[in-house]
């Protein structure tokens, strides 16, 4: 097993023996969900429920009809639906910054910690993480803005080609570095939160400092490590929808939440994954 | 439609193919003799008059009264976008009087930061274009140089400075769009007058429909071209933002010279090309019974060839795709074969040799298109084959052909005769070739079809406007685009429902058959559509072409209640299926003011399956209450239960299941979950 195989597996392997935080942010993440669309279920259902007109909604997705909805002053306002979603999706982010010093304590330890430990861990860290997570949007801001300036700009002077081709191969080398970059910045900031969680690190520039030392040291081994979850987890979402589509009847209400559920279940371990990994580096690193 | 007519129809193609280039090699020889003996003859006078040639159609003799002869000699310099061309416009005065006044069209002026075209652009938008900000390329410019007037038995007059701009639909005086010109004296009823015009042009950078877009040129509505005389007076309105064209028929011969690395396409048929000395091309095209002529080059095209053998001979059609489309030729050919068959069969023949498909540059806003024997298409190439939409644009724009190319109504006036009817047959073809419910797109689980997106456009804009109404005077574009289109669209479909479709049909063939090469208005196809039927219609054309009128009924209640309601617990019966007796009331609304007969259906929970019919009430009484005393309560009820009514407002309340069911919200909403978790995941995955 060469090295990245080994952060892989390690990583991996932290994440086996502790499911159970996986499954807990599914369940928290699907409850903000369903509460985020219940202002879309009665909304809709007050349409559909006693309509006969709905039953085109089951055969197969007609986004005529989906339209008909949408558009129906019946249904209300569009922001009326999307925004409790949106606002319970920022609270989902939220309650992820709040309890993930408790993961990273789980998973740097060697037992099982306690409840007490798990929530101490969370309320001691609680300030060091908001502060990581506006950083980490500061210049992870900063450097998606410049990237995507350099390449809008590049998109603007491939459109006066006639090879039409070339504005889409400009945005995707774009895309990807950009990707390449946040990702390394994430991976970055991820080593840093492991850091003030085992390090007990009260001053979080000094983890992001070492934390900076530690992935020069292995960069090519994380960004592998952390590059080859992102394309498992687009290929999950890849697979799970074509398994969907092809296989779950369109009527099948729970065939399609199963599905569904079972996609983000799975799209969830895998940045359980990278973090899994970060924290097996950072003990590496502790020896 | 079955597919085994076309596949034969393809192999009739095929067999039929390699007779076309000798015979296109003939036709190019009648062509040049034609042209040649036509200038012989403007050389040693007057003697003015509009070919009878049959060249470039499919008939012996003319299609049309022909009013104009075009014939235009223009080069274009593809580095600064201009061309410049001589124009010798002959009319024949088939007024019946005497006519001394002459309006010109000058489209192109409308590409001016002042215009009215640009004013209600920049107020509401187009398909194409929302004008953020002026950019200066997007300007444009059609100015006449010179312009003499040949009067049989007098030399060329030069009026070149009695040219007067006029703007009749807005009073805004610096639009530049139509030009008049008072003549010395008047052409007599029957006569003819030639206008020898010289031009120079600067085409746009394409805002819509015309103009260039890197090294594409489309060159639409291009040269002077003098208005209609109709219903005893020029019609030769502004350019509008939403507005289109209205022209009279004739014949047109156009010589276009280009840089040779250039690929040119046209309207009409190609009867000379040839290389010249400086490294110029020029490509000479004639055109016989049309009221426009167009044309694009761009070195890019790669041009393919096909043929359709229609009922009136065989048209050879040109399909200019883009470099990086060449893998859809085969999509863009079938779709047209198929959309000449349906038309063929269902409407009347294509009468013309020709047929110029043109895939322009992305993002040209010059896609969707319709010219004489000439079209623009879209599509992208990334295109998946399940969306449908470069099969949607070339139906449309071939459907264009009869509707507007043939039976050549007033666009400005009568937008929705073109348009509308348009996008109606666009959903009868398109629903027999793609399927009702998939004809947008089907790919990968997800479905739309045109009847429906037709009814989705007017819904949103239901009571802004009448159908009857000139282009430029909607509340905005949405409404010109949901009334003109998708109410026309779905009042037709609906009209269907009332006369059945055969009859439709059969009108609609009668119309085109009668009215094609003319100018129709409104009510020749209303009555057309009556005197097919054996129909007064009245009751529904006025609400629906005439009217803001808005059709929504629903079902406003169902109860069913023990008739033994009234009796104490001890003496009252428990509720047994098929035992206790009900009195069920259904009450019928009809929501809107547009008054139409429905038909309900209402279903009892022992299987019971009842009609009931409703002429919809009058200006006092909107709701109908029926009655029923079974041994079953009601199940559902339904309204309209065939789906004849398109222009329904809301589907929705058309119905009412007693006993709720959640599958389809609880579908919906799983997606939304599903969507909504995603996203939260997708948040977390980069903050935390």
């Amino acid at each position: 097993m060469n090295e990245k195989s080994g952060l892989l597996a390690t990583g991996a392997a932290i994440v086996g023996r502790h499911k159970r935080y996986i499954v807990w942010f599914f369940i928290l993440n699907l409850v903000l969900a369903r509460m985020g669309a219940s202002a879309f279920r009665v909304q809709a259902g007050h349409l559909l429920d006693h309509s006969l007109h709905a039953d085109g909604l089951l055969r197969g997705f007609d986004w005529g009809i989906v339209g008909e909805l949408l558009s129906n002053p019946g249904f209300g306002s569009t922001e009326a639906v999307t925004t409790p979603g949106m606002i319970l999706a920022a609270l989902f982010a939220v309650v992820t910054l709040v309890i993930l010093p408790g993961v990273f304590l789980g998973y740097a330890s060697l037992y099982r910690i306690s409840r007490q430990e798990f929530f101490r861990a969370c309320g001691q860290n609680l300030w060091r993480f908001v502060r990581l997570a506006i950083l980490f949007a500061i210049v992870a801001g900063i450097a998606a803005g410049i990237l995507h300036g350099i390449f809008h700009a590049l998109a603007k002077l491939a459109d006066a080609s006639s090879y039409e081709k070339l504005p889409f191969y400009v945005h995707l080398i774009g895309f990807t570095l950009i990707f390449l970059v946040l990702t390394k910045i994430r991976i970055w900031f991820d080593l840093a939160e492991a850091d003030v969680v085992v390090s007990d690190q009260l001053a979080v520039r000094k983890s992001l400092f070492k934390s900076i030392r530690q992935f020069r040291a292995q960069r090519f081994r994380l960004l592998g490590a952390y590059v080859a979850i992102s394309m498992v987890a687009l290929l999950v979402l890849a697979i799970g929808v074509c398994v969907w589509n092809v296989a779950v009847p369109s009527a099948s209400i729970w065939g399609a939440f199963l599905i569904s559920q079972l996609i983000l279940l799975l799209l969830l371990a895998a940045r359980f994954w990278q973090r899994a990994v970060a924290v097996s580096c950072l003990l590496r690193s502790r020896g | 439609m079955s597919r085994k007519p076309v596949v034969l129809l393809f192999l009739a193609t095929l067999v039929a193919a390699p007779a076309i280039p000798q015979t296109a090699i003939a036709q190019n020889a009648i062509a040049k003799t034609a042209v040649a003996q036509r200038t012989a003859s403007q050389a040693v006078g007057p003697a003015l008059g509009i070919p009878s040639t049959a060249i470039a159609i499919n008939s012996p003799t003319p299609l049309s009264q022909r009013v104009v002869h075009y014939a235009i000699d223009a080069k274009y310099d593809p580095k600064t976008h201009a061309l410049d061309a001589q124009e010798t416009l002959t009319y024949h005065n088939l007024t019946g009087q005497a006519l001394d006044t002459f309006p010109f069209h000058l489209y192109l002026n409308a590409f001016q930061p002042t215009s009215t075209w640009i004013r209600e652009t920049k107020r509401d938008g187009t398909r194409d274009v929302s004008l953020e900000e002026w950019d200066k390329k997007n300007y444009g410019a059609e100015e006449i140089q010179r312009f003499e007037v040949v009067l049989p038995g007098t030399a060329p007059a030069d009026l070149t400075a009695q040219l007067k701009f006029i703007q009749l639909d807005d009073a805004n005086k610096d639009d530049k769009t139509v030009v008049q010109i008072h003549l010395p004296r008047p052409i007599p009823p029957n006569g003819y007058v030639q206008f020898k015009i010289a031009f120079h042009d600067q085409f746009p950078q394409t805002l819509e429909r015309t103009g260039w877009k890197r090294d594409f040129l489309l060159a639409g509505q291009w040269f002077p071209k003098v208005g209609v005389w109709w219903h005893g007076a020029w019609n030769c309105h502004q350019f509008h933002g939403a507005t289109e064209f209205f022209a009279d028929f004739g014949v047109y011969d156009v010589k276009i010279t280009v840089p040779q690395f250039e690929v040119v396409g046209a309207t009409g048929l190609e009867v000379d090309n040839v290389d010249n000395p400086d490294g110029t091309r020029s490509v000479t095209y004639h055109a016989d019974d049309v009221h426009d002529f167009a044309w694009t080059a761009s070195p890019h095209y790669k041009v393919y060839e096909d043929t359709f053998v229609g009922s009136m001979g065989p048209v050879k059609l040109n399909i200019m795709m883009q470099p990086a489309h060449v893998d859809q030729e085969e999509r863009h050919a079938r779709i047209l074969k198929q959309s000449l068959d349906h038309f063929e069969r269902w409407y009347g023949p294509y009468p013309y040799k020709t047929l110029t498909l043109v895939d322009p540059e992305v993002d040209s806003a010059a896609e969707g298109m319709e010219y004489p024997t000439f079209i623009t298409g879209g599509t992208n190439w990334w295109m998946p084959k399940g969306i449908y939409l470069p099969e949607v644009v070339v139906e449309h724009e071939f459907g264009h052909q009869y509707w507007y190319g043939m039976v050549a109504t007033n666009e400005f006036e009568d937008a929705w005769m073109d348009e509308g009817i348009n996008s109606y047959t666009e959903v009868k073809v398109l629903d027999d070739i793609l399927g009702p419910r998939t004809s947008i797109f089907n790919q990968w689980g997800f479905t739309m079809g045109e009847r429906e997106l037709q009814r989705l456009s007017y819904v949103g804009v239901a009571d802004l406007d009448p159908i009857a109404r000139n282009g430029w005077e909607y509340a905005n574009y949405s409404s010109y685009g949901g009334i003109t289109y998708g109410k026309t669209a779905s009042v037709l479909l609906t009209l269907e429902g009332i006369i059945g479709e055969d009859t439709m049909r059969k009108a609609m063939h009668t119309y085109f058959m009668r009215y094609r090469f003319t100018h129709p208005t409104k009510e020749d196809f209303l009555r057309t559509i009556e005197e097919v039927s054996g129909k007064d219609l009245r009751w529904y054309f006025n609400p629906a072409f005439y009217g803001t009128q808005v059709l929504d009924y629903d079902v406003l209640k169902v109860a069913s209640t023990p008739v033994d309601w009234y009796k104490d617990n001890k003496d009252k019966k428990e509720e047994k299926k098929g035992e206790t007796e009900y009195q069920s009331e259904v009450l019928i609304h009809r929501k809107g003011d547009f008054i139409f007969p429905v038909e309900i259906a209402i279903a009892f929970d022992n299987g019971e399956r009842l009609r009931e019919h409703w002429n919809g009430g009058d200006v006092k009484d909107r709701w109908i209450r029926f009655t029923y005393k079974k041994k079953a309560k009601v199940e559902t009820v339904e309204i309209d239960p065939d789906h004849k009514i398109q222009i329904d407002r809301d589907n929705f309340n058309n119905s009412h299941r007693v006993e709720p069911d959640g599958s389809a919200t609880s579908k919906l909403t799983n997606y939304w979950t599903f969507m909504t978790q995603l996203f939260a995941q997708f948040l977390a995955w980069w903050m935390v």
